[in-house]
């Protein structure tokens, strides 16, 4: 008996699936509810919802002071750090370690990662607002980059399918900009939110809506209701916002079709060149060093933008010298995030006697309103604003006069009303914005570490004005005090949205993937993750993974059926 | 706020009562972080002099004193600001704060003769009031000495539970999202 036939019959599934974030749980729920066998492969460790959120109920003073990690630890963190937000001793389990992951910078790009079974779906932003038919055909009208090989009507039905089972909250407002999804009822806005609503509306016939975002204004497919902690980034024990562990997963897992493989890093997609297909992937194990191969009749990308980029790359052979599927040179190339950290503060006198209730995981998003019928601004695409208002809090006692007991009254009443608003814009696809790797300087799995070089280019700063300056006019015409403008764009990375270094198109000359996201001379490989982006558009783009990574795995399970995979 | 929306907040309190019995909570959650609940007396600094120690703790009470809620160090604020600028501080930043704490101790002793941990309640606070004045009005956009210990006064009682919940308002689970409240029906500043 040849033991190394058994060896590959042991490790051989109908589907692989690299990656557990919000794209891979997709990919793994839909093809296991296919009836596929699917071997799910994850880089970091495993967690499993609600048992491994160490610290999603503890009270401030539960944790270290400030919540803040200490001075010598926060050396392990420099690029994660450069968020503001991320590391903190109630969520640094989230992030990786820079010193165990390093990267190269040609030009500051800011890489923030999350290695371990549900990816950075346990941290995300939540926002979830689909692309539009505009979106879609922007490209294309304005001769940048090459086309969307799909338009917005053949994700449409997607976009339910997805929202559906996980759940977005929201108002529907029938823009053509930002198409409504299938909502659960919104959260509400604040006081001082509704009133810049009514200016926006009145001055300049602009939206401001509740944010639509993945978290559950009331049970929903087995998980709880949004108890209004915005504790959201430590894990939710009562599942109430849309992470892979807390629902794609468990579902993977309810049909016995999964098997989870946790500290396997995907070392590269193996070729076989008679048949012209993958038969798998090569992986190392995290904890042992040792290499492994599994094999599948379709393999499923969702590692995150620049890993599944970087498997492909290190996916080399006679056909493929410079990467699988990169007949076209582009794969690494057209790097994408958005560009925001710009808009405007201001302070709102009344409604002293008005204050909330609950600490609302959300706050208010403005659409799009620049370039809709046609571009007169000196910039193309646009952009939305994304802020919240709240009254000031203890803080503002500390540039008081007051001392002592004084000090205590004072601030045990809320202070100002303030207001405040970041834009998010589209970055155009750039040839010359890429990453590569190299393969001299390795991590210590002996894996080739990447190296990037990325830089907002003249549109995006042309845009920046508009970001800036409109902000600052709409809150002004609200009666808004004090208002002061910021800008302070930080690296590409910072929107934590990379996207784009594996196109689609409809040319296997200038694109890595086609309209269903399989690698155009590789039918069985799929990759539905940000890299599969071909212009970025100005939302939150997670919802549209979702979306892709349905539409493509349904789309495999059928041609697998019909014995053309 | 309508009646209707009224009620609805008063059955979503109820029902979130209902639901927080059937909360899971991970067992040895406490056991997993090193939780740094400041309890006051048997401290024993390490960073600080036993005479900076003494200087803090004054300060730190003449900022927030007790009066129907407890005072700073009573909750452990003199214990907490020495963790942060030991171990959260740079060093530079670490010897500005000592610079500053010694100079402000070094300027009662020329103004009011002695120590200031033994000054009379008036003699602290009105030297205290006048620091704070003199910084706020003559230094704007800096953090002198005298707002950094404020602030991580303030940072530190506001933190723990006695802070958060006594002199603010806190709820760990909300339960609900109301955006336009009557303030009185809160009551105070939320902590979080």
């Amino acid at each position: 008996m040849n033991l190394n036939i058994k060896a590959r019959e042991e490790n051989t599934y109908d589907a692989i699936v690299v990656g557990t974030g919000i794209s891979g749980g997709w990919s793994a729920k839909e093809l296991t509810e296919n009836g596929l066998e699917t071997l799910v492969l994850e880089r970091g460790r495993d967690v499993k919802h609600i048992d491994d959120y160490p610290t999603a109920t503890l009270d401030p003073w539960e944790l270290p002071p400030n919540d803040q990690v200490p001075y010598e630890e926060r050396k392990h963190y420099e690029k994660q750090l450069r968020t503001g937000y991320t590391i903190r001793e109630s969520t640094k389990h989230w992030w990786i370690r820079d010193t165990d992951q390093p990267y190269e910078e040609r030009k500051r790009f800011d890489w923030i990662r999350g290695y371990h079974v549900g990816g950075r779906s346990i941290m995300w932003g939540r926002h979830s607002y689909r692309l539009s038919p505009m979106d879609f055909e922007a490209n294309a009208r304005e001769g940048i980059a090459v086309d969307w090989p799909i338009r917005y009507e053949d994700l449409e039905p997607w976009y339910s399918h997805v929202e559906k089972f996980a759940g977005i909250c929201g108002e529907a407002l029938g823009l053509p900009q930002l198409p409504d999804s299938e909502f659960l009822p919104p959260m509400e806005l604040n006081c001082v939110e509704e009133a810049l609503r009514e200016s926006m509306a009145e001055t300049f016939d602009r939206v401001l809506t509740t944010g639509r975002v993945a978290n559950l204004t009331r049970s929903h497919q087995g998980r709880g209701s949004c108890m209004y902690r915005n504790l959201c980034s430590r894990g939710c024990p009562y599942g109430a916002y849309f992470s892979s562990n807390a629902s794609t997963l468990p579902a993977a897992e309810r049909t016995g079709n999964m098997t989870l493989r946790p500290h396997s890093i995907v070392n590269s997609v193996m070729y076989d060149e008679e048949t012209g297909k993958a038969t798998g992937v090569r992986v190392v194990d995290a904890e042992s060093g040792e290499m492994y191969e599994y094999y599948a009749r379709i393999i499923f990308l969702n590692a995150s933008t620049v890993n599944s980029t970087s498997i492909l790359m290190n996916s080399t052979s006679d056909r493929f010298p410079d990467g699988m599927g990169n007949d076209s040179g582009e794969l690494g190339h057209n790097m994408m995030d958005h560009h925001f950290r710009v808009g405007a503060n201001g302070e709102m006198d009344g409604f002293e006697d008005r204050y909330y209730y609950g600490r609302r995981p959300n706050g208010f998003y403005i659409p799009r309103f620049r370039n809709i019928n046609g571009n007169d601004r000196d910039y193309l695409r646009g952009f939305g604003y994304q802020g919240s208002a709240s009254r000031e809090g203890w803080h503002r006692g500390v540039r008081e006069l007051a001392i002592g007991s004084e000090l205590k009254n004072l601030v045990s009443t809320p202070g100002k009303w303030t207001l405040g608003m970041t834009a998010f814009g589209e970055m155009l696809p750039d040839h010359s914005n890429r990453m590569w790797l190299n393969h001299d300087e390795t991590d210590k799995w002996g894996q080739p570490t990447v190296v990037f070089d990325v830089e907002f280019k003249e549109n995006e700063y042309k845009m920046r004005e508009d970001m800036k300056n409109d902000a600052a006019e709409m809150l002004e015409a609200a009666g808004m005090k004090n208002v002061s403008t910021y800008d302070d764009a930080g690296g590409p990375g910072l929107g934590i949205h990379e996207m784009g270094t594996a196109r689609m198109g409809r040319d296997p000359q200038t694109s890595v993937l086609g309209e269903w996201n399989q690698i155009h001379t590789v039918p069985n490989v799929f990759i539905t993750d940000g890299s599969c982006m071909t212009s970025a558009a100005c939302q939150n783009p997670s919802l549209t993974y979702m979306a892709l990574s349905a539409r493509a795995a349904n789309y495999a399970a059928e041609q697998i059926k019909k014995g053309d995979l | 706020m309508s009646n209707e929306s009224g009620m609805n907040r008063k059955e979503a309190i109820k029902r979130t009562g209902l639901l927080l019995g059937g909360v899971i909570f991970a067992p040895n959650i406490l056991g997993v972080l090193k939780g740094c609940s400041p309890t006051p007396g048997g401290w024993d600094p390490e960073l600080f002099s036993a005479e900076q120690a003494r200087v803090v703790t004054a300060l730190s009470d003449v900022i927030l004193p007790a009066d129907d809620t407890p005072s700073a160090s009573e909750v452990g604020v003199p214990q907490f600001i020495e963790t942060m600028v030991k171990d959260h501080y740079s060093e530079e930043q670490r010897n500005q704060f000592l610079d500053g704490l010694d100079r402000f101790a070094d300027e009662y002793r020329t103004e009011i003769q002695g120590e200031y941990f033994d000054g009379t309640d008036d003699e602290k606070y009105d030297f205290t009031y006048h620091q704070n004045r003199i910084a706020i009005e003559e230094s704007p956009g800096e953090s002198p000495f005298i707002l950094t210990f404020k602030e991580l006064t303030m940072l530190g009682y506001f933190t723990s539970e006695v802070g958060a919940t006594q002199v603010l308002r806190y709820e760990a689970n909300p339960g609900m999202y109301d955006g336009c409240m009557p303030l009185e029906e809160v009551g105070r500043t939320w902590a979080t």
